[in-house]
């Protein structure tokens, strides 16, 4: 019997490895397999490439005929597919070779992280509402759990303020979904896509606003986002890289799709998009100033930078979006290097706080000097990937002649270098009664270098991928396409 | 007497009601009160709303469940079984979440001695 490689394996691997996890304890073989998953997603990924590359792959898992349930890998998705496995596999190698807390390295850390990978795949890859609602559970229930997993009150404090939130969230999709069926008798994107024009208008709003709330609740858009920095604070920071790395590109990828994909014309609602990305982007970098907790304020310059993806990729057009999808990855990486770094200094110095780590680029200088190397690639300096992606999203926006959002972006690039600035001159500052640092493995360090010299080379060599954002963003405005690919030409 | 609940119109009318102010008591829970559980209870009590609501306008008066059996043998008159499936998979979801946040709120009341939504305050604004 042969396995064919299709889509579905970005699900079912996890899922499978994950609910079989007693028997990976008896073989110890927890963290291998930990490790291995997202790297063997990734293969697979890359494997898949040249054929996504000619034409969306369009898997059909038929139950009963007509009865089935679409997975849908074009080139936009496979951008987000291969981020979350990459970030996956990067973020578990650190647990793994770092040699960290017992409770990021036991069966249940397994199961979550493998659920949290399993359904952001699905999340990203369906082309069923409904199952896109049963993926944002999965990928929602995990992430509670995960933030929760440490058990002392603040850890438990972010599991419970995470999951009052998310489920909120989840009901008001659930809403959506539940008026779209009533309305369309449709699950099928596609099939809710070609009618969702013939909605009446009032309706059409309602969904609308509910799919706002609660897709916008968990892509961490403003005004919905002020629980965000507390949930980055209470979980680890490891977990937390891996909210900001791929869990929120998820919902965030998930709600510019479904806008492109049912409305026939995106214009008011991207402009919505893109005045909350704004007003996210701006309130966040300002709010960032003023922390003294060195996961809260990566918290809120990561809810920048989610700001800043939402105004590039509300605008719609195709440089921009490119650039979005580009920047999308480049933070991903950037808030990789940086979270992993806290981790690094956390296990230190026991404290993420301003105060307590002064002076700790002195007795941790590797970790240190990676940090400044993230800070400068989120701030945008060249020849950093943040500068390229920047950059992009920048040259699309004067290209169309619309300048404010060019303006917002570099005033928000300059309240970044000042808090950045601010945490570097701490970390390097000259102290005397430095606290005896506590040993971390050296090993940790390696995924953190992997991601920091991929920050390097996209930023020198930008061109080496190109021309998979640009199809990325073809892929994700072309609705024809969309359309035609899973019903047929015809249609 | 009740036969004019045998209309559609009426009978969604009174669902569309019915439900609506379920799902604004839940959400007035989740806003209003402070004990964990009771804001538990007040986003189940919003979920339940919109399974009811899925349900009762999915199906009209007269149709029959979606099951060929004794002498039933084609489709006609029967209601879309695809929302029941979808509420039953929404409702087993809905549960397992409902049970860690339980779980959640208990840990927490053991280990500070707190239910309160208000004193969940380890992380917050600094100053």
């Amino acid at each position: 019997m042969t396995l064919p490689l299709t889509p579905v394996w970005f699900v079912a691997l996890p899922l499978l490895l994950a609910f079989a996890s007693p028997l990976w304890v008896r073989l110890r073989l927890l963290m291998p397999l930990l490790v291995g998953t997202p790297a063997v997603l990734l293969l697979l990924a890359l494997a898949l490439l040249p054929e996504v590359r000619i034409a969306p792959l369009v898997e059909t898992i038929v139950i009963a005929p007509p009865l089935g349930i679409h997975l849908q890998l074009d080139s936009a998705s496979w951008i987000l597919v291969a981020l979350i496995s990459f970030t996956g596999l990067l973020a578990t190698a650190f647990i793994w070779l770092g040699d960290g807390e017992s409770y990021l390295r036991d069966r249940r850390a397994f199961i979550f992280l493998l659920l949290l990978i399993a359904g952001c795949n699905g999340m990203v890859l369906t082309g069923d509402l409904f199952n896109l609602y049963v993926f944002l559970e999965i990928s929602g229930v995990s992430a509670y759990a995960l933030s929760a997993l440490r058990r002392d009150a603040p850890a438990l404090e972010a599991g419970l303020k995470y999951l009052l939130i998310g489920s909120v969230a989840a009901v008001f999709f659930l809403f959506a979904v539940v008026l779209v069926y009533l309305q369309i008798g449709q699950l099928n994107l596609a099939a809710i896509a070609e009618g969702f024009a013939g909605i009446p208008g009032p309706m059409q709003i309602l969904i609308g606003l509910l799919m706002l709330v609660g897709l916008g609740i968990k892509a961490e858009l403003f005004p919905f986002n002020f629980w965000v920095p507390d949930i980055y604070q209470g979980s680890h920071p490891v977990v937390a890289g891996l909210y900001s790395g791929f869990l929120v590109k998820a919902f965030l990828f998930v709600l510019f799709h479904l806008v492109f994909l049912l409305l026939a014309d995106p214009g008011v609602a991207g402009a919505w998009l893109m005045g909350l990305g704004a007003a996210t982007m701006l309130v966040a970098e300002v709010v960032a100033l003023r922390q003294d907790d060195m996961r809260r304020m990566l918290a809120y310059s990561s809810l920048g930078q989610i700001g800043l993806i939402a105004l590039a990729l509300g605008f719609g057009a195709e440089a921009t979006t490119a650039g979005g999808l580009f920047h999308m990855a480049n933070h991903t990486l950037i808030k990789l290097v940086l979270f992993l770094t806290a981790a690094v200094l956390m296990r230190s110095f026991v404290s993420a706080r301003l105060a307590d780590l002064a002076g700790a680029g002195r007795a941790r200088p590797l970790a240190a000097a990676f940090f400044v190397l993230g800070a400068l690639a989120v701030m945008g300096l060249p020849p950093l990937n943040g500068f390229a992606s920047k950059l992009w999203i920048l040259k699309g926006f004067a290209e169309a002649g619309v300048f404010w959002p060019v303006a917002l972006v570099l005033l928000a690039a300059l309240i970044e270098a000042g808090y950045y600035f601010r945490w570097i001159k701490v970390l390097y500052e000259p102290r005397a009664d430095l606290p005896e640092a506590r040993a971390v493995e050296r090993w940790g360090y390696a995924p953190i270098a992997v991601a920091a010299g991929l920050i390097v080379l996209l930023g020198v060599a930008p061109f080496l991928v190109d021309d998979l954002f640009i199809e990325g963003a073809q892929a994700l405005l072309d609705r024809g396409a969309a359309l035609s690919a899973v019903l047929g030409a015809g249609s | 007497m009740l036969a004019f609940l045998n209309d559609p119109g009426v009978l969604h009318g009174i669902v569309v009601l019915g439900t609506l102010i379920l799902f604004f008591i839940g959400l007035y829970g989740l806003l209003a009160k402070r004990h964990l559980l009771k804001v538990l209870i007040g986003i189940a009590l919003m979920e339940l709303s919109v399974y009811l609501l899925f349900i009762g306008l999915a199906t009209s008066p007269g149709e029959t469940a979606p099951i060929l059996s004794d002498g039933l043998r084609s489709f006609t008159h029967m209601a879309d079984p695809v929302p029941q499936a979808l509420t039953l998979t929404a409702i087993v979801i809905g549960l397992a979440v409902l049970a860690l946040g339980v779980s959640l709120a208990i840990q927490y009341h053991r280990l500070t001695g707190r239910a309160d939504v208000a004193s969940l305050t380890e992380l917050k604004e600094p100053r």
